[in-house]
């Protein structure tokens, strides 16, 4: 790791931004125009952010409340635990743990640095992991095997045979590390009774491990709260992912990335609440209104992203959307999955709900839960079993009135390269125009952005989109 | 070397197969170590771990898998669609990594497109990753709905008694396979690397009372040998995915060197691993063939492993480690990275080799390096 990048920890200069960020918000523009010559590389990412109003204020102090919690974690005597996106956080917050989720980190880091995660990237392959294994975990990791975070006291995962690569990252880590972990695991079907079983039994596993991990007996009045908390996110998530229904769509592209950054590390936290309040007035207002949530105002086409966004520099591809009027449906990251939602009318067994009313209910909904979300719902068995990634898909670009679909994710996400060209042919042949992204969403060196550009606007073009 | 394991060891037809089917029996491929072959064993049937030898190009696998996959599956499907697997009754897809299980789709899509392709029996077994109560529960029940799977497509009736036979037959096999291995183990090792490894790839394709039969003999002829390691660097081979002798040869064209260890996932891994031969059969699978895997699908068991190829590694006396993977293969590459930390920090050298699986197109290279190794180790 280069000396320069030792001087300062990784998570600390990222609250940091965060801080300096949501501060500009309530700022003069002559005091923004200052702030912002400390953080130069992070200007059009926080311009971009802030230009959503209030909406972008209060996901930046929903950030800064992660931050806080982590950097200040050991100090009040808690835990930190590591996990991935595909692990609800809720669980963290009701045991009193603090969790911290590589891939947003990665995502952050690649937002906010002049050279992106790169220099973490690399380090994380000098210390032995493969150039090959996933960057969404590996942007990140490389700061944590060079000792520039705060320590990780245990990490929890749920990737093994949905996701090798990532669960990988997690082991590999663990070992390097010597740090204890636990793994939850899923059979490749969803909806039947014994997979439902099979959840509900490896998460009473996980809940001793957490109880081994934090010293804490699981509070089961805490966790109703979280849920309770949970639940109200998921219903002002429905009523959203409802109105992104709308023609024109009146949601910002950007919101999407906020809610699903916020369900990735402040799942349950009254902070995404108020952020995901402010995000459906405005997606009501431009809904009432009739008008589409681009900077335009005017909806060209709609997308429909079937696996990840892009999050290199300056957060180009979002601006690429909105510059081209290209509504943004929504991603394999954003879909909630509660139970109510349009999209999965068609989808029987998909859905989870809440249910508070005794522990052992509330152990079952948040293990169904966590069973659902993204990679471990759709991705866990071959894509065209019933309602897996192909159903899914078409079910969400049906219900979206989605113009054409992208695949975009990382060259480590061996599971879906595995199996995406016959997907997108069936994509096709249910008459989606699709159109698969050969670069890395957490690293510009596979395919610089420019270069995606490219692709992108030949794909509109010749596929008559624009 | 032996020419019936030779043969059964580099040619996907081998002659036995073809004995097989002209005899009227049925076949049924898997892709993965997890699937026991007792079962099928005891229901008449022949299993065959698939591989991806005799591959002279990938552009059939490259149209179904993405560009960053593992060129093993890509090799299998290359081979499916060209039709070298056409004796296959069935096939058995585990969740073994997640190139491997990608197979499943692409080999069924691939069958859209090349006819008669797909054999009439396609299943997947759906292995977890963990052996707590609820990961054996499951693997249990899987094996149960093999068993009924089985039954009803090839008619068949899997009694228990046959499938305790056929574990105790197994069982012969694994016991002669760890003397094969002990043997190895001397310092007046008296087969080499290559040999040793046809055997247990052979192992893998040939009817089990054949291969019973031919390795007893084997192993009788080879301790009235004259000893063939003598004076060379003792290499221990590790890794992933690798069911070509040509490697091992490789390794062993230099003059000083012989591989006299492995842990491969396709050669002897569990060579010492038996199954019960008392209580319900499907128990003592399900503890054989899960409970006792370490293999790196199964996450957070790094110092089991670690611990078996320390022993391995004292009790053969190697005197380097090759430790080798197939580009993208993820879970052992990062792996190696960690025993690489471990052992050279135990005094043990180690050589980290990424390569392409398929014909060893990338022979120079690879010997270049090993060379380089090897007199590393020398130096030492």
């Amino acid at each position: 790791m280069r000396q320069e990048l030792l001087e300062y920890n990784f998570d600390w200069m990222m609250g940091c931004l965060m801080d300096g960020g949501a501060k500009a918000a309530k700022s003069t523009p002559k005091e923004q125009q200052v702030l912002m010559r400390y953080m130069p590389y992070f200007n059009k990412t926080i311009d971009m952010i802030l230009g959503e109003g209030e909406a972008g204020e209060l996901f930046l102090k929903m950030m800064c409340r992660f931050f806080d919690n982590l950097l200040t974690a050991h100090e009040k005597g808690k835990k930190i635990a590591a996990t991935t996106f595909c692990f609800s956080p809720a669980i963290l917050y009701a045991v009193g743990a603090v969790p911290v989720t590589f891939e947003i980190m990665s995502a952050l880091a690649n937002m906010t640095w002049k050279r992106g995660a790169f220099d973490y990237l690399d380090f994380g392959c000098e210390v032995g992991l493969t150039e090959t294994s996933c960057s969404s975990q590996r942007g990140a990791l490389g700061a944590y095997f060079a000792g520039m975070t705060e320590e990780l006291d245990f990490l929890v995962y749920d990737t093994p045979g949905v996701c090798d690569t990532n669960a990988n990252s997690f082991v590999f880590t663990a070992t390097y590390l010597n740090k204890p972990s636990y793994q939850l695991n899923y059979p490749q079907r969803l909806n039947d009774e014994r997979t439902n079983r099979y959840h509900l039994e490896d998460y009473k596993y996980l809940i001793r491990f957490l109880e081994e991990q934090t010293g804490n007996p699981l509070d089961y009045d805490r966790l109703a709260e979280v849920l309770k908390e949970v639940e109200k996110q998921d219903t002002i998530i429905a009523d959203i992912e409802d109105m992104q229904m709308l023609v024109p769509c009146p949601m910002p592209p950007i919101y999407n990335m906020f809610i699903y950054a916020g369900r990735f590390i402040c799942s349950g936290l009254p902070e995404y609440t108020l952020a995901l309040e402010k995000m459906r007035e405005k997606v009501r207002e431009n809904a009432e209104k009739g008008v589409s949530g681009l900077k335009s105002g005017v909806e060209k086409r709609r997308l429909y992203l079937c696996y990840i966004d892009h999050y290199t520099v300056d957060l180009n591809f979002w601006r690429w959307l909105d510059d081209h009027g290209i509504s943004h449906l929504g991603s394999i990251l954003s879909k909630s999955f509660a139970e109510g939602t349009g999209y999965a009318k068609e989808l029987e067994g998909s859905t989870y709900s809440m249910d508070t009313s005794t522990p052992e209910a509330m152990l079952n909904s948040i293990a169904q839960l966590n069973a659902r979300l993204p990679m471990v719902r759709s991705i866990r068995g071959p894509y065209d079993q019933p309602n897996m990634w192909l159903d899914e898909t078409l079910a969400i670009a049906k219900a979206y009135k989605a113009d054409c679909i992208i695949y975009n994710g990382t060259p480590g996400c061996r599971n879906t390269w595995g199996m995406v060209r016959p997907f997108a042919r069936d994509l096709e042949k249910h008459g989606y125009p699709t159109h698969i992204l050969y670069g890395d969403a957490f690293d510009d060196r596979v395919e610089s952005w420019e270069s995606t550009r490219t692709r992108l606007e030949e794909f509109f073009t010749v596929r008559g989109l624009l | 070397m032996s020419n019936f394991f030779y043969e059964a060891a580099t040619k996907i037809l081998n002659s036995s197969i073809t004995e097989w089917k002209e005899n009227g029996g049925k076949i049924v491929g898997c892709t993965c170590s997890y699937v026991p072959g007792e079962l099928l064993h005891a229901a008449g049937i022949l299993p065959v771990r698939i591989r991806g030898i005799e591959t002279t190009g990938t552009d059939i696998g490259d149209a179904y898998f993405g560009p960053f996959i593992c060129s093993f599956p890509k090799c299998v499907l290359q081979l499916v669609g060209k039709g070298k697997y056409g004796f296959l009754d069935g096939t058995i897809i585990t969740p073994g990594c997640d190139s491997m299980r990608r197979l499943d789709e692409c080999w069924r899509k691939a069958g859209e497109d090349y006819e008669g392709i797909v054999p009439p029996y396609f299943y997947y077994f759906d292995v977890p990753h963990k052996t707590l109560p609820h990961g054996m529960k499951w693997f249990k029940e899987e094996i149960v709905r093999l068993v009924n799977s089985l039954e009803k497509h090839f008619g068949v009736k899997i009694e228990d008694d046959a499938v305790k036979d056929s574990i105790a037959l197994y069982n012969k096999g694994r016991h002669l396979l760890k003397e094969l291995e002990e043997l190895r183990k001397d310092q007046d090792v008296r087969v080499t690397g290559t040999e040793a490894f046809a055997v247990t790839i052979a192992g893998t394709v040939l009817p089990r009372e054949v291969f019973t039969t031919r390795l007893e003999q084997f192993i009788g002829e080879i301790k009235n040998r004259e000893p063939v390691g003598r004076g060379k660097k003792r290499i221990m081979l590790i890794g992933s995915i690798s069911d070509d002798i040509g490697l091992v040869e490789l390794i062993e064209k230099n003059r000083d060197a012989i591989v006299v260890a492995e842990n491969l996932c396709f050669g002897v891994r569990y060579e010492g691993h038996m199954i019960s031969e008392s209580g319900e059969p499907v128990d003592a699978l399900a503890e054989g063939y899960l409970g006792g895997s370490i293999c790196p699908r199964m996450f957070g068991k790094y110092k089991e492993r670690l611990a078996l190829l320390k022993q391995k590694i004292d009790e053969a006396a190697v005197d380097g480690v090759i430790m080798q993977n197939i580009r993208f293969c993820d879970l052992h590459g990062s792996e190696h990275g960690l025993f690489e930390r471990d052992l050279e920090k135990a005094g043990i050298p180690c050589l980290k080799l990424e390569r392409e699986y398929g014909p060893l197109t990338e022979t120079g290279r690879i010997q270049m390096r090993i060379q380089a190794f090897l007199e590393r180790i020398s130096s030492k």
